[in-house]
């Protein structure tokens, strides 16, 4: 029996290894994955978006090695089993070179997949640091990570002189990761940190952790997760009279959070990428998306651009398509993308990434604070 | 005395909660009552009546319309009867055709029927959050101004009276009216009820429509309270109101009221006291304990057996 399945898995395999090397010789399949419908799809049209416009200019410029880059896009949700899901289908497809995903959740059980059917992944938003560390050789990202990007906060938190603050997150990858990087470097600096405790993604009633926050008598809260939650949390607190700061990760930093929110969302910090759309450089590009009636100054757009662009150059400069020289070239070269000179080091990651303080506003708009 | 005010707090929110449990648990106990069955897309026709609520109310401010009473009057009857022909039709789609089958075609049907109103939201109203306008704001407060003060806000004082308003009249009109002895007889025997001339086709989609009916009202309250509404959301508030339903005896109407009330005061308790991570563990518990130790929960009669 275990013979037999066996046969029939490598069988498959080599049909669809067969079914890629006859679609490759045509045109360079680009996959885009990431949430096109559910709670954070928002952040998922700033990704195809972004990444969309990239395969686009690069094919209005001749493509890569004179192949035409063809996107395929696939929606995980943002739900890690139907990242899986997606991961095969891209192995099915033929896909070598993904852009995505962007939930950490998603992103991490996704690359085991690509990494063992060499496959090279870049992803423009997932930030949680257990993706790169495993070692793997086709996994890069164009994002910072929840260690760089949490110390920021905390140091914006400790120099705010609070009182006591509360960390709150919403138990997932990306979410307690970065609130408890959070919790050590504000440990660190000699903050007390009164409160650290996980709600349930999706939950709607947070009358009972605002009453707590109150009891606390926080002065600080940070949050770690996305916007649906924190909306409402900002809300209820409103209404319950909670008079605190809420700062939270760039999974917060939408406009969404106004909807749920309304004049609740007026003076909450968010740490963001920087806004690459306000570069003098790329000033073009900005003009690009404009023409299409697309906005380039979601935090993803110019990252997933940017991966885009870097999958097209490794190519070109490993002169092979093969994920393993591409991933090579990546690691051995400097790029000049939207979001500033790329370098990678071993694991994947780049060699440095700036994260910001903002401050949000009930109109949606955002002003840096330091 | 501040222990005393929040503890005072976390009652009020667990009661608020508790309430909304109850009126769509309502739903759940007297399909169950009736047929001896199980409504899995009772959830969805709840999130469904959110849904119509906040079109009914974005609708009227856009014509103009700013005089609260009347914003809210129009969105809960709209909800009450988009809900209403929601669970009337899902009893003729789901239920009817299988009636009388194995126990278990009817329960695989309203799963399918629940996956279905599900995905068909987030289709025609996309999948994202919404934000739902806060239209009753502020509230009482008590205690010292300095420190920790105890606040119940208008929408948690509405909700309460809402709840209590239409328990008391789903009370008298299943005791009194025609229609309601004509539920009490048919949830003893539907073949006998049958024989003695009650439309039993025609009961059992009215338990349906006032199950739908009353999770309307829940929708709308909630969607105000909460301040968001997403399509998935009346999965697992259809969890928490079964299991209010079964905690407090499913079948019966003020064990639902019972079951609701407690599982959200132990809800807020648990996240009060202990940590909002032990939330469901502590409500889902409860319906294991209950299960194990009185499985006709508080209020339920011990079903005897019939000769």
């Amino acid at each position: 029996m275990k013979t037999s399945i066996k046969k029939i898995v490598t069988a498959v395999g080599a049909t669809t290894a067969l079914m890629a090397a006859g679609q490759a010789a045509a045109e360079i399949r680009i996959g885009i994955a990431g949430p096109m419908t559910g709670p954070v799809a928002q952040y998922g049209d700033m990704q195809f978006s972004g990444a969309r416009m990239a395969i686009e200019q690069i094919n209005a410029n001749g493509g890569v090695m004179g192949e035409e880059l063809v996107a395929v896009e696939y929606d995980d949700v943002c739900d890690p089993k139907q990242a899986v899901t997606v991961a095969n289908s891209m192995v099915n497809e033929g896909v070598r070179f993904v852009i995505g995903h962007l939930c950490s959740s998603s992103t991490q059980p996704a690359s085991d997949i690509y990494e063992d059917e060499g496959i090279l992944m870049i992803t423009p938003a997932s930030t949680s640091p257990e993706i790169t560390e495993r070692g793997y050789e086709l996994v890069f990202r164009t994002i910072g990570l929840d260690s760089m990007q949490g110390p920021v906060a905390a140091n914006h938190l400790a120099s705010l002189n609070p009182e006591r603050v509360a960390i709150i997150h919403d138990k997932q990858q990306y979410g307690e990761g970065i609130a408890t990087a959070v919790r050590d470097t504000l440990t660190d600096a000699g903050v007390e940190v009164a409160m650290f405790e996980g709600i349930t993604a999706g939950d709607k009633d947070f009358s009972s952790l605002v009453t707590k926050l109150k009891q606390a008598d926080v002065d600080y809260v940070y949050y770690g997760g996305y916007h649906p939650e924190l909306g409402l949390i900002l809300r209820q607190a409103d209404q319950a009279g909670l008079d605190a700061t809420f700062m939270g990760p760039e999974g917060v930093g939408n406009k969404d959070i106004n909807s749920i929110a309304g004049d609740a969302a007026e003076g909450l910090l968010v740490t963001l990428p920087p806004s690459f759309d306000q570069k003098e450089e790329n000033q073009d590009l900005v003009q690009a998306f404009e023409d299409k009636g697309e906005d380039p100054s979601g935090p993803f757009v110019l990252t997933s651009y940017a991966a885009v662009q870097l999958v097209a150059e490794g190519i070109e400069e490993a002169g092979s398509k093969d994920p393993f020289d591409v991933a090579e070239a990546l690691r051995a070269g400097t790029f000049q993308t939207p979001i500033g000179t790329v370098e990678y080091n071993q694991a994947g990651d780049m060699e440095s990434f700036e994260f910001v303080v903002y401050e949000w506003h009930s109109d949606g708009s955002k002003t840096p604070v330091n | 005395m501040q222990d005393l005010l929040y503890f005072i707090q976390q009652l009020i929110n667990g009661l608020t909660i508790g309430s909304t449990y109850a009126l769509i648990a309502i739903g759940y106990t007297m399909v169950y009552g009736i047929i001896g069955m199980i409504n899995f897309a009772h959830g969805e026709i709840y999130m469904i009546g959110a849904y119509t609520a906040l079109i009914t109310i974005t609708g009227l401010t856009a014509l103009g319309i700013v005089w609260l009473p009347l914003i809210l009057i129009v969105a809960l009857i709209c909800a009450m009867i988009v809900s209403s022909s929601m669970g009337w039709a899902v009893e003729r789609v789901a239920y009817r055709p299988v009636r009388g089958k194995h126990r278990l075609i009817p329960l695989i049907s309203a799963i399918g029927m629940s996956i279905f109103l599900q995905n068909y939201v987030h289709l025609a109203q996309g999948s994202s959050n919404i934000g739902f306008p806060a239209l009753v704001e502020g509230g009482f407060r008590f205690g010292p101004e300095d420190s920790f003060q105890t606040s119940i806000s208008y929408m948690q004082i509405m909700i309460f009276a809402v709840t209590l308003v239409c328990m008391t009249v789903l009370s008298l009109f299943i005791s009194r009216s025609r229609i309601g002895r004509a539920c009490r007889a048919v949830s003893q025997d539907l073949g006998m009820a049958n024989l003695l001339g009650i439309d039993t086709n025609r009961i059992i989609s009215a338990t349906f429509v006032i199950g739908a009916a009353l999770a309307a009202v829940a929708g709308l309250l909630l969607g105000m309270y909460y301040g968001s509404i997403d399509p998935l959301f009346g999965f697992i508030a259809g969890l928490k109101a079964f299991t209010a339903a079964v905690l407090g005896g499913i079948g019966s109407i003020p064990g639902a009221m019972l079951g609701g009330l407690i599982l959200g005061v132990a809800e807020s308790m648990t996240s009060g006291y202990l940590s909002g991570e032990y939330k469901d563990v502590v409500s889902f518990s409860l319906l294991i304990l209950i299960l194990l130790f009185k499985p006709t929960g508080l209020l339920g009669k011990p079903e005897v057996e019939k000769i």
